[in-house]
């Protein structure tokens, strides 16, 4: 599995080193830091640094949930692009569906009292609205059984029209007579003994999600699976003449893509406490694309390093639109566009000059360090 | 009886101004093999300059026609500016560049012309509508008809006849072995692009006198793509004609399945159709089957 080239005078001498997640002591130790960082250090100080003026606001916890939730969308986006080579523009339709299944669980779902009590209810639904997302993608990944390529970016557009503008706007949001938009009454998001009402408690949560989804891609990714989803997208006759069954390991992708999308949907009810959908646009789709091509296609922590880019990009942008309002009121009334456009050029710009995202360039830095002094 | 003969004739008219939005994307699948996912915004930049040079006073003719001279350079900086380095590229990074370049225009359009909803003043074609028995006919659904098929001639004679037409179809086939041959793709890339960009500005004009213009036209030119599949992406005839069977489905769900499903049926009912109809025929009509080999 290792795709980094091991520092010099490093040998692995059995299987169990060589199949080892993270494979010298370095990388243990800087993943720790980095967890350490991220579960202690970061919540600690994020009081004090959103304090701070500008940089404050780029690194406070809302930002970092909504990176949370860029990273599980990609992640689907990621497995069915950059891994599958099955073209989705219509991901965020397995989001909502995520979405809107487990709000739905929640609110007219006679649930047992013993698992109100105990706080099951919100977890149960993450999954059973995963199940769903996963079955819902299938259902519109099977013309990849035929076409493949634009015709495909055509079905999967067809998803998202489908799905949100559609089945969820003129139906599903009506269940209820709550007309579009489902609000989830304090007190109804709880996992287990915590109420999901504070910043830090949804932090935590995403960054266990985040985790978890991670870990079990990256576990499917270098078994036999993920080979066979490799195969498929490198040359999809080639690995049917080899004996792969390109339709269910395809729908296989689509499956699992969903199921991480109904992961993220879920998750994002839980930091807003009200959805419609309005919350799951084209746009975003076409959002998540962007955020896998700017941190590269093919790679598990491109999806991370692409959520993080775009989630900072925004926020720095919002803070210096908030500072310069006085000097430039247009630029204020006009600042959905600014990004729009900008997140547009970006995504050329890196199309063209940077062709293999960011984790291309964290790859070399880091092989350059690692095969130090003789990096040639 | 009525009701179907009054459904079909609105679907082949609405279905005309699908067909010259489908005829710009297919002539830019056909010349460089590119998907332009930003047709919609083509449309959108065409029917915002002709607009604002109508409203300054210009015959709407003359005001098309500068839209299209604007489109032609739009068409060329383009080129130059985003897709001239992505020659062998893979096809799908170019795609995602018109993704991206879907954004970027749609944002300067905004920025621009803001979101309001803006009509030609005073309108171009007359209210009255055309009627033949019967038959109650808009007059800016014919006159796009009649573009439609005026443009389809014009284009299916460029492709056949010409030498330019004959390198962008080649360009399209296989970038690699056209440059080998010496067709210069960058002058491929430009051309249709400025010819996707005036196809464009013709067909948002004509859009823009039906409802007014405001940002949401845009999407037109995603309800587009499904009469582009069902012709078969790299055929002009079958842009047109898939354009006139999706106007009139639509139409016809529109008629006839609101009682039942309520809501936006018209709108979704193109997609649905198409991720059927892929399922049994995945080149469309008249595509080019492409037989693969290892």
């Amino acid at each position: 599995m290792s795709t980094t080239f091991l520092p010099c005078g490093t040998y692995h001498e059995n299987y169990s080193q060589d199949h080892a997640w993270w494979q010298t002591g370095f990388v243990k130790g800087k993943m720790i830091l980095l967890f350490l960082f991220l579960f202690v250090v970061f919540p600690f100080l994020e009081p004090y640094i959103a304090e701070v003026e500008f940089i404050g606001g780029v690194f406070s916890f809302a930002v970092f949930i909504v990176i949370g939730y860029y990273v599980l969308g990609a992640l689907g986006v990621q497995l069915l692009i950059g891994y599958c080579g099955q073209v989705t523009l219509g991901h965020a339709a397995f989001i909502a569906v995520g979405a809107y299944t487990s709000t739905l669980l929640i609110l007219q779902f006679p649930w047992p009292q013993f698992m109100l009590d105990w706080g099951l209810a919100y977890p149960v639904s993450i999954f059973v609205a995963a199940v769903t997302a996963g079955m819902w993608s299938v259902l519109f990944g099977l013309p990849s059984a035929k076409v493949k390529g634009f015709y495909l970016i055509l079905t999967t557009m067809a998803a998202q029209f489908i799905t949100v503008d559609f089945i969820l706007t003129q139906y599903v949001s009506q269940i209820g007579g709550r007309g579009q938009a489902f609000s989830l009454p304090p007190g109804t998001i709880k996992i287990g003994p915590w109420l999901m009402d504070s910043g830090i408690k949804i932090y935590y949560f995403m960054l266990v999600l985040v985790i978890l989804c991670c870990a079990g891609l990256l576990n499917l990714l270098r078994s036999k699976v993920g080979r066979a989803w490799v195969a498929i997208r490198d040359n999809d006759i080639a690995a049917e003449t080899m004996g792969i069954n390109i339709v269910k390991y395809k729908l296989f992708a689509f499956f699992v893509a969903g199921f991480i999308g109904g992961v993220a949907g879920a998750f994002w009810v839980s930091n807003l406490a009200a959805i419609s959908p309005e919350h799951f646009p084209w746009f975003l789709s076409l959002w998540l694309v962007g955020i896998i091509l700017i941190g590269g296609a093919g790679s598990v922590h491109g999806a991370i390093y692409g959520a993080i880019f775009m989630g900072i990009l925004i926020e720095i942008l919002n803070q210096f639109i908030m500072i310069t309002a006085d000097v430039f009121p247009a630029l204020l009334m006009r600042s959905m566009f600014v990004k729009d456009g900008l997140f547009g050029l970006a995504i050329c710009g890196f199309l063209i000059y940077e062709p293999n995202g960011l984790a291309y360039r964290w790859w070399q830095a880091k092989n350059y360090f690692n095969l130090w002094p003789f990096s040639y | 009886m009525e009701l179907f003969l009054m459904t079909i004739t609105t679907g082949v008219m609405v279905g005309g101004i699908y067909a010259l939005i489908a005829l710009g994307w297919v002539l830019i699948y056909k010349c460089s093999g590119v998907l332009n996912l930003a047709m919609g915004e083509l449309t959108l930049i065409g029917a915002y300059v002709s607009l604002s040079f109508y409203e300054a006073g210009v015959p709407f003719v003359l005001a098309v026609g500068i839209s299209l001279i604007i489109g032609l350079i739009l068409g060329i900086l383009t080129e130059r500016i985003f897709l001239d380095k992505l020659i062998g590229e893979p096809v799908l990074t170019v795609i995602m560049v018109t993704v991206g370049l879907s954004f970027f225009f749609r944002a300067v359009v905004e920025i621009i012309w803001g979101t309001d909803t803006r009509v030609f003043t005073p309108a171009v074609f007359s209210m009255e509508p055309i009627r033949i028995g019967f038959l109650v006919i808009g007059r800016v659904y014919l006159w796009s008809f009649v573009v439609a098929l005026l443009l389809l001639v014009v284009f299916v004679g460029f492709f056949k006849y010409t030498k330019w037409g004959l390198a962008m179809q080649a360009t399209a086939d296989d970038e690699m072995a056209a440059l080998s041959i010496g067709v210069s793709a960058r002058f491929v890339y430009a051309a249709a692009w400025s010819i996707a960009f005036m196809a464009a500005g013709v067909g948002g004009s004509l859009l823009g006198n039906i409802n007014g213009l405001n940002i949401s036209v845009g999407y037109l030119g995603l309800l587009v793509l499904p009469a582009v599949v069902l012709g078969g992406l790299n055929s002009v005839p079958g842009a047109i004609v898939g354009g006139i069977i999706i106007g009139v489905l639509q139409n016809l769900c529109g008629a006839y399945l609101d009682q039942y499903f309520p809501g936006g049926v018209k709108e979704i009912a193109p997609f649905a159709f198409m991720a059927v109809f892929l399922l049994f025929k995945p080149f469309g009509l008249w595509g080019w089957e492409r037989i693969e080999r290892v």
